[in-house]
């Protein structure tokens, strides 16, 4: 009879480790779905319409000055940037000892300190740098006036550059007596920085927009107890607009650029930065019944091969989502989000077909009301305001084979539920 | 060989067209765990029309005695076989719980929720597709997930008179819902993007039953239990999806207690699950017989307690059946029964092999673990 608690306590263990072994439930059989799970989802549908309603391009950024980068850039006759600083608060006395207001009769070691961003160096040989004094009281939003002040006896420093020498900080000399006599008679001292090479040379400086302004220092004492001044970029013009007048602070003019596309082409990039912009008129049966699976915006490129054509130019589909009362397509062009997804990779002299896929735009636009928020995409250049490069394809004007189409594949909603 | 597997499965499922969820015995609206206690369910539930805690027969929550509370876990660990191909699962169950409670010296009040059907399942399939461009085929992964289950609350009332005769009546709320999940996981989630799609569907319904049980005699004993079922409704939020009415069922028990310390049973159940047929699907719903015979008999004592043992056999239709046709349950099982705490309260094991099987070359195999506790307060 021994033998009776014995198998009950065997009992006992086994149905232990059972009740332990139940507590995750595996539900999965998976093993026998060959024979015994019928696909329930809907197959696949495939189809390419022609979905866009509109399409354009627009001036990406703000305006004048808006960029993170100052080009400065020689590439023969295809571009020609130049780089305008202005310091229009120069100060005319300094602090020594109890003195608050000691006037400035000296200036020394006066340098522009600025931010080089080595990854946008282009171009192997050396680079010289030209200081032109471009104070002006022409109007502040216009370049040409501008551009004419780069002329010798405007010149006020040079310096070369060996390649090996663009590293991340440049401190480049200014004039002492030039800054001096700004200081002085209380005159603005604007510079134009151009750059000047036997062959191709491009660089980029971070702008005040990107937080790391270029700074001009200068001593102005031969007391070294007397800390230096260090001023960033301030514009006093236009008086009656703030945000031009934070703009022009810093910014980029050119002299020479590649020349625009045609007008019926979209742009994406490019100096100054452009977008892309394209609104969909999608059938409601595919947005609201359907579950779309992938969605590709077919855009024909156009080859544009002045400036490196080979380069990578990442574009950078998002989602507008400007509402119905916004009809200004530079508007609806800056009210966006990201999409998820990551950049499109396109070489600005190819030519061809490039997919755009937008399928995490669809879950958005099924939620907002097509009154409410129209359904519009945007491409941008994820490097927008600091390269060059721009990429272009056909429009709705082009011939029918190249105009932008949107390919949909979608699966229509299974009824669940019940067996 | 790897071709020649494939070659078979495919010409299975070709033969066979498939309406199943991955196992033969959550076909339709799922699996019926039998609304039968552990004691009970050691003795192949030939006892269920006369056990006070299986929510059957309203008659026999007179015979309790004493107020008592009982609670039931019965995981399951099935294995299905189609052609070559396997599945091993593992459904965790709580099938019932409940009290009944003694008023006075000839009425007996009930209450239970018990499983009526368990629809637990998920299933993983893939497939190709062109997405996109006709040359660009992609990987599918289809993950369909339900959960959930119809359960039955019963609220009974039982009067015995005398000694010999118990009557009983019981109201029931069918009521419970299954979450339905269907994912489609798409290769190349850069460019794709997954689906999932879900479903919640409510059910409820109401049935009334009846019972007796009749002891003529000390060793003999019988029981009739009927239950007469109304409308199931199955809805999605305000939205009715579709109507059927909850199967009526009788049923039938004996015992007979002629051999000392011992208890033969047995019990017929004819159950009208075609009733369910508009919300079963293509899986078909088919009455079905219910036969279980049994044996209880005292065993060893162990720790100054007299162990009851139990062994029984059950042969039943399952309410849905697959590729239309009937699947059945063979099961046998075996069990004990322990009271602790001076009889204050007692701890039943069951242990039950189940084979399912239908047409075409689809096997499916469960072992039922049932552990029942009962308390009196």
């Amino acid at each position: 009879m021994k033998a009776w608690p014995n198998l009950f306590r065997l009992l006992a263990a086994a149905s232990a480790v059972a009740v332990l072994g139940s507590c995750t439930e595996k539900l999965d059989s998976s093993g026998v779905c060959a024979v015994l799970c019928p696909p329930l989802g809907g197959t696949v549908q495939n189809i390419t319409i022609d979905a866009v309603a509109l399409d354009t391009s627009v001036q990406a950024l703000s305006g004048l000055g808006a960029e993170t980068r100052l080009l400065l850039a020689t590439r023969g006759d295809t571009l020609d940037a130049r780089i305008i600083l202005r310091f229009d608060t120069l100060p005319s006395t300094y602090r020594e000892g109890t003195d608050t207001a000691k006037i400035i009769t000296l200036v020394d070691s006066a340098i522009l300190r600025l931010r080089l961003d080595t990854l946008s160096i282009k171009g192997g040989d050396p680079v010289t740098i030209e200081a032109y004094d471009v104070d002006t009281t022409a109007n502040d939003t216009s370049t040409a006036a501008v551009l004419a002040l780069f002329r010798p006896d405007r010149l006020i420093a040079s310096l070369s550059y060996a390649r090996s020498a663009l590293t991340d900080t440049i401190d480049y000399p200014l004039p002492n007596a030039h800054v001096l006599a700004k200081a002085q008679t209380g005159q603005r001292l604007r510079i134009g920085l151009r750059a000047v090479s036997i062959g191709s040379s491009q660089i980029s400086f971070f702008s005040e927009e990107s937080g790391l302004p270029t700074r001009l220092r200068f001593r102005v004492s031969a007391d070294t107890v007397i800390p230096p001044y260090t001023l960033t970029p301030f514009s006093k013009t236009p008086v009656d607009d703030a945000i031009v007048r934070n703009n022009l602070d810093d910014y980029t003019v050119f002299a020479r650029r590649p020349p625009e596309g045609s007008p019926i082409d979209l742009e994406v990039g490019g100096i100054p930065p452009r977008r892309a912009v394209f609104g969909f008129d999608i059938p409601s049966s595919i947005i609201d019944s359907s579950t779309i699976i992938r969605a590709t915006l077919l855009l024909n490129q156009i080859p544009y091969p002045l400036l490196d054509p080979t380069d990578t130019v990442f574009v950078l589909p998002q989602l507008s989502l400007a509402g119905a009362a916004v009809t200004d397509p530079v508007k609806v062009a800056q009210i966006t989000t990201g999409l998820g997804i990551d950049t499109v990779k396109v070489r600005p002299g190819d030519a061809g077909v490039v997919l755009i896929e937008l399928a995490n735009a669809f879950p958005v636009w099924k939620q907002l009301k097509l009154a409410d928020t129209p359904r519009f995409i945007v491409l941008r250049s994820r490097d927008e305001g600091i390269s060059p490069l721009q990429v272009r394809f056909h429009s709705l004007e082009a011939a029918p084979a190249l105009r932008p189409r949107l390919r949909i594949s979608f699966t229509n909603d299974v009824p669940l539920g019940l067996p | 060989m790897l071709r020649a597997f494939y070659a078979a499965i495919m010409l299975l499922a070709a033969a066979i067209p498939a309406a199943a969820q991955g196992a033969l015995s959550v076909q339709g609206l799922g699996f019926p765990p039998g609304q039968v206690s552990t004691r009970a369910e050691g003795s192949g539930g030939s006892t269920a029309d006369f056990d006070p805690l299986t929510p059957i027969n309203p008659a026999a929550i007179a015979s309790v005695g004493i107020t008592s509370l009982f609670l039931q876990y019965a995981p399951e660990f099935r294995r299905v076989t189609a052609g070559s191909a396997t599945a091993s699962t593992t459904t965790a169950r709580f099938p019932m719980f409940g009290a009944v409670m003694p008023m006075g010296g000839t009425w007996t009040a009930g209450f239970s929720a018990s499983t009526f059907l368990d629809r637990s399942f998920e299933t993983r399939s893939e497939r190709q597709e062109p997405v996109g461009a006709p040359e660009d085929i992609v990987t599918v992964t289809e993950r369909l997930r339900v959960l959930g289950a119809i359960n039955d609350l019963r609220l009974a009332m039982s009067w015995a008179g005398s000694p010999k005769l118990r009557l009983g009546a019981g109201a029931h709320l069918f009521t419970g819902r299954n979450r339905v999940t269907l994912d489609e996981l798409y290769s190349d989630s850069v460019r794709n993007a997954n689906s999932t799609q879900s479903s919640l569907v409510s059910y409820t319904g109401f049935a009334g039953s009846v019972g007796l049980s009749f002891h003529p005699s000390r060793v003999i004993g019988f029981a009739v239990s009927a239950r007469k079922g109304g409308e199931l409704r199955a809805s999605s939020g305000d939205t009715a999806r579709a109507t059927a009415n909850v199967p009526d069922r009788i049923s039938a028990g004996i015992t007979y207690e002629g051999i000392t310390g011992a208890t033969l049973s047995g019990r017929v159940s004819r159950e009208s699950w075609s009733s369910l047929e508009d919300l079963s699907g293509s899986a078909g719903a088919f009455d079905g017989w219910d036969f279980s015979v049994g044996a209880e008999a005292s065993g060893p004592r162990i720790m100054q307690r007299i162990v009851t043992l139990r062994a029984g056999a059950r042969r039943r239709t399952l309410p849905f059946g697959f590729n239309g046709e009937e699947v059945s349950e063979t099961a046998f099982m075996g069990g004990f029964g322990l009271p602790l705490a001076r009889n204050r309260a007692t701890l039943d094991f069951a242990a039950q092999r189940a084979t399912r099987s239908a047409s075409g070359d689809v096997d499916e195999r469960g072992i039922i673990l049932s552990f029942g506790l009962r308390v009196s307060p």
